[in-house]
């Protein structure tokens, strides 16, 4: 059974936003009311939206909607939605503070309330735990406003939702956030250039330098070059920003140092 | 462009109701001077002013997007 999580100004807008993505009505699933949804967190504008967690029941119920056009399906329809209403309770309790789906969740409200914001339009943010990590992907930004020059404006975007999900959770987690493929696609160039520069380098038989990277990039760096054994590489320089040293060996001298 | 700064900061301050956010439209550049409670100063600026720049960095974009430019300036 699949399940998926909406959002709306409150439970009934989230309703129907489901019911228009999921192209169903609102009999064909199973609505859990997570956050019914209240005016003004921190006294902002517009408020915590409602969020609800919707599972499609297995097909069974079409049938029952075929037969359910000689009555009209709207009584049917009616007593769910209001059944749902007061059901989160006992649901609710199943979900731990600190559960994954929870963290997904505040990550995912905070760069979606910044989004807003910013505004972007037509922008969807998914969200899924990966390696240890909270992974959220913007979809639809299509001018790659999102992303800046060399990934500034989603590394600062990354940056500040990271600080948020970790005040609010009280724990830390970390959170990667990623546009249009801009992580692999970034990741891909970095290694392409350092193993450029690792040839470079060993060529002119002089340490080679790279331009001032973040500590992401310059991990990669580090690890493309990690098992070259005629190269080394080394930070250099202070502060977040630094640059990669890339330095040839000399051939006998590190050898011997690594028989020992 | 406020409620953009405004939204972030009380995210991650202690006292979001200190935070204050008001806005300096000019023709082209508007300068939003930021407020916070004395001891969430550092919490705004950030290590080497990290947090700062990344808001920055936000701002810059989300002015990119209705052609304007955008100062954020933190006000002690």
């Amino acid at each position: 059974m699949e399940t998926y999580e909406f959002e709306g100004k409150n439970d009934q807008d989230a309703i129907e936003n489901a019911c228009r993505q999921l192209n169903l009505t609102k009999d064909q699933m199973d609505i859990v009311i997570l956050e019914p949804g209240s005016a003004g967190i921190f006294g902002l504008v517009g408020g915590r939206k409602a969020k609800i967690k919707v599972t499609i029941k297995s097909k069974e119920p079409e049938p029952v909607e075929e037969i359910a056009e000689e009555k009209p399906p709207a009584p049917k329809a009616a007593p769910k939605a209001m059944a749902a209403a007061p059901e989160p309770a006992d649901v609710a309790t199943d979900v731990a503070p600190n559960d994954p789906e929870n963290e997904i969740a505040i990550a995912k409200e905070a760069l979606e309330n910044i989004l807003a914001l910013i505004p972007m339009e037509g922008i969807t943010v998914t969200g899924k735990i990966a390696d240890g990590s909270i992974n959220l992907d913007i979809e639809g930004d299509k001018t790659g406003l999102l992303i800046g020059r060399k990934g500034k404006t989603l590394d600062a975007l990354q940056f500040i939702v990271n600080k948020i999900v970790n005040k609010t959770l009280e724990k830390r987690s970390r959170v990667i956030i990623d546009s249009e493929n801009y992580r692999l696609r970034r990741q891909e160039f970095l290694v392409q250039m350092a193993l450029k520069m690792g040839d470079k380098a060993k060529k002119i038989k002089r340490p080679v330098a790279t331009n001032l990277l973040n500590p992401h990039d310059r991990r990669i760096v580090h690890l493309a070059l990690r098992d070259d054994d005629e190269l080394g590489t080394k930070g250099k320089g202070d502060g977040i920003l630094k640059k990669v040293v890339i330095i040839p060996r000399k051939q006998s001298g590190s050898r011997a140092s690594r028989a020992q | 462009m406020k409620e953009l700064v405004s939204y972030i900061a009380k995210a991650l301050v202690d006292k979001p109701e200190d935070v204050v956010v008001t806005e300096i439209e000019g023709e082209q550049t508007s300068v939003l001077e930021l407020k916070v409670a004395k001891e969430d100063l550092g919490k705004v600026i950030g290590k080497q002013g990290r947090t700062a720049r990344a808001m920055r960095t936000i701002l810059s974009a989300a002015s990119t997007k209705i052609n304007k430019r955008s100062v954020l300036e933190i006000i002690e």
